[in-house]
Formats: structure tokens, C-alpha cells, sequence
């Protein structure tokens, strides 16, 4: 397998009753880039997704990542290969704060008389440090979450996903729920972090938003790929004939 | 690249810290209690003397303690309705320990609190592994706990507990009734508890976010059983308190502890979906209730009037959180809201 690609998929399938969810689909995702993951609704962008994480298993197909055969029974598994999924549920913890939520799940401890204390300093230092290097504009780890707008929130997510050492981030409609200005900060988030070297999968609705930070774009209908297409030589009209038409051969 | 480097942001981290010091939920309540404590101050020369105001705190110790175990049940997202039950089968057994059993009383009040610790953990075990619901899980051991109480003492009173047992409640470090200091100890421990350990981290998480907690591999189950066990301890250490506060062994000791209990945690800010809520909030509560109770009796007016007063203001910390939340707004009050 090449190892220019931090993912391959190949020829998953899922079925879920008498809908085939995916049927043979390939996806390759290059070290370091972009790529958006585009189609209708119920094309099976977040089954397939939620295959790569680990949370769906598939009945067929293999799974790459790093070059190496992964076999992921759940997130976890996913997680430990430096997989991170945030979906647009986010679970973040809204009544707790920044650096709380950026350290969910691996918070740093002392220990004395036996009881396991909180190092918050070292949180809110440490969190601090990651907010700064991700070029993420929260003014302080100590805010409370519930105080932040859904685009803040998002870059939480990011941030614990990326505190976590993810080095391939999967995104479900990150920008679904934000205004126009606050999704365009979170995307050039997206191409920060891609400049920085972590591989990204972005599912949205917005081919925009893929034609203007993404590298590739896959599109998927009925649970089948229809092509990827290069950014550069793309336009939207392109990319929206293969999400309503599918492949020109006219197969799909 | 870090953040400290550009001077706005030293501006911004500060007026972000008096944003966020405006933002705790304990601001506003306190505010309540500094402004009624000064009007009733001035206004009422009964009010301002001293011996009336350690009565007051003496008066709220008990629930203040138990209603601190209520706080971190409730930010856990659930409740604890057993309390007084449990508060009431301990002093019970307590007393018969001593009396029956012939132990000394410190041993005795150690087996007081083994009791609450025991139902606490039953608590917590049927809420976590068996999944029942808290609140009608917790109203039923309660009947089960006052039942095992009236079974044992069958409703006879022991009286003339020696000072070993009533200390706690009416004995004095030095000029300070122990109660006093014991209500502090408590506040103090449960507050470090809940702000600066990882169980309170935990339980904070689990109340705020329960399927994200599960989600990240903590251990739901262990945490909501040390919750219960830990607030059965407190209603424990309650009842026993309440055993000298009274100076005999009543079995219905610990019966009407609930409400102001559960009154203090929602006043001082205590979110009832869980999540929210702080010790020093529930002693701001527990204070408020306290000099409302002790307003009724120094203005001379009718002490019967106290379960009016103390239900309308849960009404109203109810009412003020809904709006904070966003939850409520006058065009819902007024009905405009489709």
C-alpha cells in the first residue's frame, strides 16, 4: 500500500436492511491534504465515515491508514492510529471549561493522600499553548464553554481532537449550523491545521467551502464513489453534475 | 505565538477575569444575601445581636451539611430524596449502639455513620448498575430506611443521651459551637472535593454530559455510587448533629430535613438538570433560608408563615434560573411566543 496516504479505503461495502448504505466504495486520503467528502443526502458520506472511525462496521473492505491494515472494531481502535471524528454533536461538555474540555478523558493528576487531584495549572498552561499554536482565538482556557458560539465550540472540539495527537481529522458538517463569518474562521482553522501537516476529510453540504480550502473532492451517490476531483480544475458546476447525475460514463 | 505576548491581551485575560467572576452563578445569590443580611440588620436590633446571629448558624448547620451531599448528587444530574430517612436511621442506631449495645459514644457514632455509608452505597447501586431511576428509587429506600428505623426503635425515643453523643450538636470549641466549625470543615472538604479533584471533575461531567462521559471511558457506575455513598455519610453525620440539636433520640428525627435541604442546593444555584452547582452556592442558599426563618420570628410575625416563605422563593430561584438559561422569557410568560 502507498504510503503517501494516510488513508485507503477499499471496496467497503454496508448494508443496512434492504438499503445498500455503500456498495465497493474507494477512498484515498493523501498525507497532509484536504479533502472534501460531498453528495446528497443519504449518498452515505457519514456511514462511510463512521466506517473509517471505527463506530459502523462494514460487511466488506479493507481499511489502511499509515500503510498499514487497520482493524477497527470501534472508536477507540480508530483513535489509537491518531483518528479523531467530531461530529455535529460535538460532545462537548458545556458546563465545563476550555482547558476541561480540551484534556476530557486524559486530564493531568497529582496525587496526594491518595486522592487524585486536578494539575490545573498545567491544564490551563498546556491548553493555552495548544489554543495558540492552532491560531484558535479563545481569550482564555478558563471560559466556559455553554459562554461560547457554535464556532468556538468547534474549534474546542478541534483542539481536544488535535490535544489527543490526531493526526487524520474527520469532520460532519462542521459549518452546518454557523454564520457565514464564524464558518469561514473555522475553515481557515481547517487550513491551519492542514498546513500543519494533519490529514482532514471534511463531509458538508457547502461545495463552496471545499472548492475554496479543500485539495480533493470525493463525491459519493446512492453509496457509490462517483469520481474525485482535483480543487484547482474544478468548478462548482462540476462537482454539483457528478452529486446529481453521477459518473458522466453514465453509469451512475 | 503565545497568547501572552501582545499587550491587549493582558487587558483582554483581565477583563475576561471579571467576566468571569460576574459570570458565577454565585454572584447574584450572594448579592440576595448580603442585601437582605444589611436590611435586616439595620432595621431590626433583635436581628444584629450576636447570640442571634450564631443561632442562625447554628439553626442552619444541619441542613448546610446534609444539603452539601444534596449539591453533589444534584450536579451529578440526580437526586437524593432518601436523605432524611437516612439522617434519621442513623441518629437512631447511633443511640441504640450506645444504649442497647453498651458501646462508647464515639464507637457508637462511628457506627451511626457506617449506616448511612451502607444505605448511601445501596442508593448508589441501585441507581448505577441497576439503572432505576433516582428520584422514585431514592423516595422508595427512604420508606425503606424510616420503615427499618420505626422497626427497630419501634418508635420509642431514647432518652438521656450522654454528652459523648450530643457534643457535635450543642458542645462548644471554644467560644464557636462545634456544629459551626463542623458545617465549615464540611462546606470546605466537599468544595475542594467538587472543584479540584478528578471525581469531581467526573461528577460534573456525568451531570452535564452524561453520553459524552460514557463516551470517553470514564466509569459511570463507580462514580454514582461513590455521589450516593457519600451523600448517604453526610445525611449520616446530619442525624447525629441533629441528635444533640434535639438531646434525645426521636425516631422521626430527620423527617422535614428534605425540603430545606434540597431548598439551600436550588437557591444557591444549583442547576436541577445537573452539571452546575457549588458548595459555596448551597451555603449561600442554606443562609438566605436561615435568616428568612429568622426574620419571621425577630419581626414578630407568624412562624407559620415559614414553609409559605421558603416555598415561594424555591418558586423563585426556579423562575430566575429558567431565564438565565434562556429557557423562559416574557413572551412565553405572556403567551406570544408562537
Amino acid at each position: 500500500m502507498s504510503i503517501e496516504h494516510a488513508v485507503e479505503m477499499r471496496g467497503i461495502s454496508k448494508r443496512f436492511g434492504n438499503v445498500q448504505a455503500l456498495n465497493r466504495v474507494d477512498l484515498e486520503l493523501r498525507r497532509g491534504e484536504l479533502l472534501g467528502l460531498v453528495g446528497d443526502n443519504a449518498a452515505g458520506k457519514s456511514t462511510l465515515m463512521k466506517t473509517l472511525y471505527g463506530a459502523v462496521l462494514p460487511d466488506a473492505g479493507e481499511i489502511f491508514i499509515e500503510g498499514q491494515k487497520a482493524a477497527l472494531r470501534n472508536p477507540r481502535d480508530a483513535q489509537a492510529l491518531g483518528l479523531a471524528m467530531i461530529y455535529q454533536d460535538l460532545a462537548v461538555f458545556n458546563n465545563l471549561d476550555v482547558a476541561a474540555n480540551v484534556f476530557t478523558g486524559r486530564e493531568y493528576t497529582r496525587r496526594v493522600l491518595g486522592i487524585t487531584f486536578l494539575d490545573k495549572k498545567r491544564m490551563y498552561n498546556e491548553s493555552e499553548a495548544l489554543l495558540s499554536r492552532l491560531r484558535i482565538n479563545i481569550s482564555s482556557p478558563k471560559l466556559l464553554v455553554e459562554r461560547m458560539s457554535g464556532g468556538q465550540r468547534q474549534m474546542v472540539a478541534v483542539a481536544r481532537a488535535i490535544g489527543f495527537d490526531a493526526t487524520i481529522l474527520i469532520m460532519d458538517e462542521p459549518t452546518a449550523a454557523l454564520g457565514v463569518k464564524e464558518a469561514n474562521t473555522l475553515l481557515d482553522l481547517m487550513s491551519e491545521l492542514r498546513d500543519q501537516g494533519i490529514s482532514i476529510i471534511l463531509i458538508t453540504h457547502r461545495i463552496s467551502d471545499v472548492l475554496s480550502i479543500g485539495d480533493r473532492v470525493m463525491v459519493l451517490k446512492g453509496g457509490e464513489r462517483q469520481g474525485i476531483l482535483n480543487v484547482e480544475d474544478s468548478t462548482l458546476e462540476d462537482v454539483e453534475y457528478l452529486i446529481v447525475r453521477g459518473r458522466p460514463d453514465g453509469s451512475g | 505565538m503565545t497568547a501572552n505576548q501582545t499587550p491587549t491581551t493582558r487587558g483582554e485575560s483581565a477583563r475576561a477575569r471579571v467576566r468571569e467572576l460576574m459570570a458565577h452563578r454565585e454572584s447574584g445569590v450572594f448579592l440576595a444575601l448580603v442585601i437582605f443580611f444589611v436590611v435586616m440588620y439595620t432595621v431590626s436590633p433583635i436581628f444584629r445581636r450576636p447570640f442571634n446571629l450564631t443561632t442562625i448558624l447554628r439553626q442552619i448547620s444541619v441542613t448546610s451539611i446534609v444539603a452539601m451531599g444534596q449539591t453533589l448528587v444534584i450536579v451529578s444530574g440526580a437526586f437524593d430524596l432518601s436523605q432524611g430517612s437516612i439522617a434519621g436511621l442513623a441518629a437512631m442506631v447511633t443511640a441504640k449502639l450506645w444504649k442497647n449495645a453498651g458501646l462508647d459514644p464515639p464507637i457508637a457514632i462511628i457506627g451511626g455513620l457506617g449506616v448511612g455509608v451502607l444505605c448511601g452505597f445501596l442508593n448508589g447501586v441501585l441507581a448505577a448498575r441497576f439503572r432505576l431511576h433516582p428520584i422514585v428509587m431514592t423516595l422508595a429506600t427512604g420508606a425503606v430506611f424510616l420503615g427499618v428505623n420505626f422497626y427497630i426503635t419501634r418508635g420509642e425515643s431514647i432518652i438521656g443521651l450522654p454528652d459523648g453523643l450530643t457534643w457535635l450538636g450543642r458542645g462548644l470549641i471554644g467560644p464557636v459551637p462545634a456544629l459551626i466549625v463542623l458545617m465549615f470543615i464540611v462546606a470546605f472538604l466537599m468544595h475542594i472535593l467538587l472543584t479540584r479533584t478528578l471525581f469531581g471533575l467526573r461528577v460534573r461531567m456525568i451531570g452535564g454530559n452524561l453520553k459524552a462521559s460514557q463516551d470517553v471511558g470514564m466509569n459511570v457506575e463507580r462514580i454514582r455510587v461513590g455521589i450516593f455513598t457519600l451523600s448517604g455519610f453526610l445525611s449520616a453525620l446530619g442525624g447525629i448533629v441533629l441528635l444533640g440539636r434535639v438531646g434525645n433520640a426521636l425516631p422521626q428525627i430527620g423527617q422535614g430535613l428534605l425540603f430545606p435541604v434540597v431548598t439551600a442546593a436550588i437557591v444557591g444555584g444549583t442547576l436541577l438538570t445537573g452539571g452546575v452547582g457549588s458548595m459555596a452556592g448551597t451555603l449561600i442558599g442554606a443562609a438566605i433560608m436561615g435568616i428568612a426563618r429568622n426574620s419571621l420570628v425577630v419581626l414578630q410575625l407568624n412562624i407559620y408563615l415559614q414553609d409559605i416563605v421558603q416555598g415561594l422563593l424555591v418558586v423563585l430561584a426556579l423562575l430566575i434560573d429558567q431565564f438565565r438559561r434562556g429557557e423562559l422569557n416574557w413572551r412565553i410568560i405572556l403567551g406570544r411566543d408562537r
